[in-house]
């Protein structure tokens, strides 16, 4: 098991230095010039040409790569004479759109993000599982057709329009909410909520949707398998039959969806972050990639490739784990 | 000043101007009349996600100068705080008066009237101003500003305070000198209205102890009413009231609300739902920008009536020709007789994104303004006239043979890698070969598009262009778009032999310290363009604001195109 | 030869059995009737869709409830467990009358190890003794059923074991109660035939010891003969042959019970030197032959017209040996196969 993790260690370290090679040379093969970009109409080339030197794309790219890769561990210097600063390590390099050290940028907007995704993830998971164990054990009954018929809906919804009418119903139309105006949790905990609550919603109810099918699906197939039928025989109460042998079985792909799903989230919850105006890591990125911010750009990367990474790493455990039958030894 | 919008739709534009009547509205305040009240929050709605440069000397966009002036960051000279023509006037600051002018328009001297302080305490001086000014020159880090001051300034190889050596830094102290508290700036050419210049924030004061360099732009230090409580980008920009500022040393600012809110990030639509909905705080708020969906609902309702506007922003949209590459008057006639300027407009919206043309200089430009006199046979209502058109190929064929085949060959037409511009082509090629002008279009990636036709050897016959005066003065449209020694000028027109004519004329404009002789210069050299067609007029651009029915004092303030954000009350 | 003075541990009367499913209505089990009795081995044979699983389901109720329709009665000493509370038939599983499914490879959880799996089937019935008790108990029952070094095996799951392990592991599971009634739904069809006697004699010698009653549901007519004291023919969905064990390989009484018999040539065909097929393939269950459901592959049928095309044969005795027939010829049948000219 040791063995395990720090084999798959290892091979998430030579993943983020991959991928932040490839965003690195990706961006080198971008059309778009960033020393050009913010020039606009007034752009001499000796402007572009100055502005090219402030933004370090002067250097070769191996150079650039090169001195991030020493940011990290060593932090790095910017500005000139008495307008020195430094971003310290672990440095991903500054913003120069945004004039922050990308780390620092990274530490605020992740957390939004990170709330975002968690709070969303539990009440999918409770929406998504608990409607379709409703539609598993109603099998062809109402319940059943109204669980489908949301889980088909939920799946087609896109997320920025089911968004946008969710904000435009409770919060302008009938003011049911205020508009979302997002705090900290440790500044202003009831503040916090109100912001949340409706992207959270939004989020679970798309992503639930999937889940209602999934867990539907699964505990269906799984009420046919041999062993719940022995369970049944047994003499077992339908509680413990659903919890230790139906859902047991149902759930465990669930979790491996679950688990990069969550990931992905982690990495930016880029339209749910757009429409309630949320501060968050996704629509960070977003904006890095309008306006050629590439240090921006490799970092939310990056913190995104962790993610999906870890993830990964901790699903295949989880899966040993459910799963004694594919439980490393 | 520079528009964010440049780089986009044909006309989408957010700033403003009531000056003229052709806006049909000369509201120049929400609310009912009376004297404003102090207290309460004004909220902005932006889809923005920060301001783009909150340094003085970085700020150089339309309604970015506009907030930053009228809030935090105070000027020698200033136009006055009023809708209307009023606002496009010329007033005093921090200076006492708009500026001593002497040695021929070379030197100007303003004397602070004194009283004003920084946030901190600490009063603002001489000092402060000419170290502000030093900064421009640093472009390794302050960026994105107007480069007027190195322009204009008559220092050699100075690069800004940073890295300056001692003697270079006593050069820019001797051009930019501080006895008592008058400062005074040397100039290397002469200037007739540097004191529109030095309404520009790059001319603030900046105190050197609290400079940071490339994070002064998060959080800069104020000198006028308010100050920056806490700032995140793609969140809010919240500023309180300085309480170090002194209403009495301040001759403009009335700084009513007790505090003001940017709120960043939000969805286009989103914003105008709660702008139309006007409800809870969204009542306190402003907005600039109407989705071209919403126009109607909010400009056809009277509901509305008392909370919109519909204005001529700053800013002009043009074709830039190639005067070196058609050298025939007849050929460019043609093209502007065949051009579809009608289905351009619907293209980028209709109406609302703007009024056909008449030349280069706005309405706001009070002084400078004047009906041209349009080429013959232009439809005034845009679509094209394609008989005339004709005829003026066939004359071309006679006058200058070569050029009409070039034409019917195939114009260069460069233009920007958007859909906007897809579509605009399209329109170009279609409308020119009902003249038999053919057009090859040349998609460029947007963000190069300006350094790639304003390269030295650049091919191109016809370009796009845009620009909006950088104060109110024709001095930053006529020579900046058509001398040789222009920031902007995109059209070779030195290949025609009236340009000399031309630039001997921009020449004395240019030093006429005689305002109202010197505007009627800039009327006649507009003309003079607008005969030759060096460049063809395309729409005045026009923009829509709405704001909250508590909102009072929302006029839009001429020069920026823009509300005088520090300006807004709150009606309770 | 069948006399029994007491009270059957199993009573099935008139079991009906139906499915709906979107191509119609199944009936699986049709009318079904038949008394087991203490300590005895029934077998009840048949080909795969003959209902005769289905009617072993219905049992302790374990037939899809939303879309099995069961009616008629099943007594198990005395309680009717079709018309039952959930909570008296729960009771009755495992510990009264215990199962085993034809497949141990799916039959246990793989997520919980087999000693958990048998402890379980204990605890439920036992909930007064701890799960410490319970491991010593399901420890001696693991020998039992003859699983080597059960103490380390206890904690290992069900994909460390092989599959006649497994069905050892499974039968660990039916027999931790003492049930009265062992219903074993085809045992070692999915076993290794060297695996499968073993698994068989296990069985037998479980049965001395917990002096059980056996239904035992099987195609393997080897196997029947081996073990079983009545043999139970379905075809179907219903009983066409019901007879002791001697009478069914000596003196079957209809057509189809001959035929099968005919078609296992471990037993039929070397005793009597033919080897019968029989033609043809089991009937859908959704639209039955009119008449008797298994005239279209019988040699003995009258052809058209005839009461085997028209008339549904009702199970009655035939003989005197107390066999029971559902074939209207039956004693013709008997006849024939008596003076050994068989079919065809």
């Amino acid at each position: 098991m040791l063995l395990f993790i720090i084999r798959r260690l290892f091979f998430a370290i030579v993943l983020l230095i991959a991928v932040s090679v490839f965003t690195y040379f990706l961006f080198a093969l971008l059309p778009t010039d960033p020393a050009a970009l913010s020039c606009g109409i007034h752009c001499k080339p000796e402007t572009i040409a100055a502005n090219r030197i402030r933004l370090g794309y002067d250097k070769s790219i191996f150079e650039q790569y090169w001195l991030f890769l020493k940011g990290i561990f060593v932090g790095r210097d910017y500005g000139i004479g008495t307008a020195a600063f430094t971003c310290p390590a672990p440095s991903l390099g500054y913003s120069f759109n945004q004039h922050a050290c990308v780390t620092s940028l990274i530490g605020e907007t992740f957390p939004v993000t990170a709330y975002l995704s968690i709070g969303a993830f539990i009440l999918w998971m409770m929406i998504g599982i608990g409607v379709g164990a409703i539609a598993a054990l109603n099998k062809g009954k109402w319940q059943d057709r109204l669980a489908t018929a949301f889980a088909s809906v939920g799946v087609s919804l896109p997320t920025f329009y089911f968004g946008l009418l969710a904000l435009f119903s409770i919060v302008i139309w009938f003011q049911i909410l205020p508009f979302p105006s997002y705090e900290s949790p440790l500044d202003n905990f009831p503040a916090f909520i109100t912001a949340m609550i409706l992207p959270w919603l939004v989020l679970a109810i798309i992503s639930a949707a999937s889940y209602t099918r999934l867990t539907r699906n699964g505990m269906l197939e799984a009420m046919n398998e041999d062993f719940v039928r022995l369970g049944v025989a047994k003499g077992l109460r339908l509680r413990v039959i659903l919890r230790r042998y139906v859902m047991r079985q149902a759930l465990i792909p669930i979790v491996t969806i679950a688990g990069l799903d969550f990931a992905g989230l982690l990495g930016g919850a880029i339209i749910t972050e757009s429409v309630f105006s949320l501060p968050g890591m996704g629509r960070m990125s977003i904006r890095a990639v309008v306006d050629s911010d590439l240090p921006v750009l490799v970092g939310t990367t990056m913190i995104a490739a962790v993610f999906i990474v870890l993830a990964n790493v901790i699903v295949d455990i989880a899966y040993g784990f459910l799963d004694p039958r594919v439980r490393v030894s | 000043m520079k528009k964010k919008s440049i780089f986009g739709a044909i006309g989408l534009s957010i700033a403003a101007s009531v000056l003229v009547a052709s806006c049909g509205s000369s509201n120049s305040g929400g609310g009912p009349a009376g004297a404003p009240k102090k207290g309460g929050t004004v909220h902005i709605l932006t889809l923005g996600e920060q301001i783009a440069h909150l340094d003085p000397q970085r700020n150089y966009t339309g309604t970015d100068m506009a907030f930053a002036v009228s809030t935090m960051h105070r000027t020698l000279t200033s136009y006055k705080y009023a809708g209307g023509d009023e606002g496009s006037e010329i007033t005093a600051d921090l200076a006492t008066d708009t500026g001593t002018v002497t040695n021929e328009g070379k030197t100007w001297a303003f004397t602070l009237a004194g009283g004003g302080t920084f946030e901190d305490g600490s009063p603002i001086t001489c000092a402060d101003v000419a170290y502000g000014v030093s900064r421009t020159f640093a472009t390794d880090i302050i960026t994105d500003g107007p480069s007027y001051a190195m322009s204009y300034i008559d220092v050699a190889d100075y690069p800004g305070p940073y890295k300056a050596t001692a003697d270079q830094q006593a050069a820019f102290d001797k051009a930019v000198n501080c006895v008592d508290q008058t400062v005074t700036f040397n100039l290397k050419v002469p200037v007739a209205d540097f004191n529109y210049t030095t309404t520009l924030t790059a001319f603030s004061p900046v105190p050197k102890a609290l400079d940071t360099g490339e994070n002064y732009d998060m959080k800069p230090v104020s000198s006028g009413p308010y100050k920056i409580e806490s700032y995140e980008i793609g969140k809010s920009l919240v500023l309180v009231r300085n309480d170090k500022w002194d209403q009495a040393s301040d001759p403009l600012r009335h700084a009513y609300a007790d505090s003001i809110v940017y709120e960043f990030g939000l969805d286009a639509s989103v914003i105008d739902e709660r702008m139309i909905k006007d409800a809870g705080d969204d009542q306190f708020a402003v907005s600039e920008g109407i989705q071209p969906e919403n126009l109607q609902t909010i400009f056809e309702d009277d509901a509305f009536k008392n909370r919109r506007v519909d204005y001529l922003d700053p800013f002009v949209t043009y074709t830039n020709v190639n005067v070196k590459s058609v050298p025939c008057l007849d050929v460019r006639k043609a093209v502007y007789l065949a051009l579809d300027r009608d289905a351009l407009r619907k293209a980028g919206g209709g109406p609302y994104t703007g009024d056909y043309a008449d030349g280069f200089i706005k309405p706001a430009l009070a002084a400078d303004y004047a009906k041209s006199k349009m080429l013959e046979g232009l439809n005034e209502d845009g679509t094209p006239n394609v008989e005339a058109a004709k005829a003026a190929m066939e004359a071309a064929k006679t006058s200058c043979p070569e050029v009409a085949q070039h034409a019917a060959d195939g114009l260069v037409y460069p233009y920007p890698d958007t859909p906007v511009w897809a579509k605009a082509i399209a329109i170009w090629i279609e409308s020119q070969a009902k003249a038999g002008i053919t057009i090859k279009g040349e998609a460029v990636e947007a963000s190069k598009y300006w350094p790639t036709v304003m390269a030295p050897d650049a091919v191109y016959d016809l370009a796009r262009g845009g620009w909006a005066p950088d104060w109110l003065n024709a001095s930053t449209v006529i020579p900046e778009l058509f001398a040789t020694s222009g920031g902007f000028n995109l059209t070779h027109n030195d290949a025609d032999p009236d340009y000399a004519e031309f630039q001997t004329a921009v020449d004395a404009a240019k030093v006429n310290l005689d305002r109202a002789a010197q505007g009627k210069q800039w009327q006649e050299l507009n003309q003079f363009v607008v005969d030759r067609l060096w460049a063809l007029p395309g729409t005045f651009v026009k923009a829509q604001s709405i704001w909250g029915s508590k909102v009072g004092n929302a006029y839009q303030w001429g020069p920026y195109g823009s509300f005088n954000f520090g300006e807004l009350s709150i009606n309770s | 030869m069948r006399n029994h003075d007491s009270e059957p541990v199993l009573s099935v009367q008139n079991l009906q059995v139906s499915f709906t499913t979107d191509d119609g209505v199944v009936r699986a089990v049709d009318g079904v009737s038949f008394d087991v009795y203490a300590g005895e081995t029934v077998c009840i044979v048949g080909e795969s869709g003959s209902g005769k699983s289905v009617m072993a389901g219905s049992i302790l109720r374990l037939n899809n409830s939303s879309t099995a329709t069961t009616t008629g009665k099943i007594l198990l000493g005395g309680v009717d467990v079709l018309s039952a509370d959930e909570s008296v038939v729960r009771g009755l599983r495992g510990s009264e009358v215990a199962m085993i499914f034809q497949d141990p490879m799916s039959a246990l959880n793989p997520y919980y190890t087999v000693g958990d799996q048998i402890a379980e089937a204990y605890l439920v019935h036992h909930p007064e003794v701890s799960k410490k008790d319970a491991r010593q108990v399901v420890l001696q029952m693991m020998i039992k059923v003859g699983i080597p070094s059960p103490e380390k095996r206890i904690d290992e799951y069900p994909h460390q074991f092989s599959g006649g392990m497994r069905q050892r592991i499974v039968i660990a599971i039916a027999l931790i109660n003492s049930p009265r009634l062992l219903i074993a739904d085809e045992p070692t069809t999915a076993l290794d035939v060297t695996v499968q006697a073993q698994i068989l004699d296990l069985m037998m010698d479980l049965q001395k010891e917990f002096g059980m009653t056996i239904l035992l549901i099987t195609h393997d007519l080897g196997v029947v003969a081996e073990v079983a004291q009545d043999v139970i023919v379905m075809y179907a969905g219903r009983i066409v042959e019901q007879s002791d064990v001697e009478a069914i390989f000596h003196a079957p009484t209809h057509p189809y019970a001959w035929g099968l018999l005919g078609s296992v040539s471990s037993y039929g065909a070397s005793k009597r030197g033919d080897l019968f097929t029989i033609s043809g393939s089991p009937p859908s269950l959704i639209s039955l032959p009119e008449g008797c459901a298994f005239h279209p592959r019988c040699v003995h049928s009258l052809g058209s017209g005839s009461r085997c095309q028209s008339e549904k044969p009702v199970l009655r005795p035939v003989g005197n040996n107390g066999s029971r027939s559902a074939c209207h010829l039956a004693d013709e049948v008997l006849v024939s196969i008596g003076t050994g000219t068989g079919a065809r």
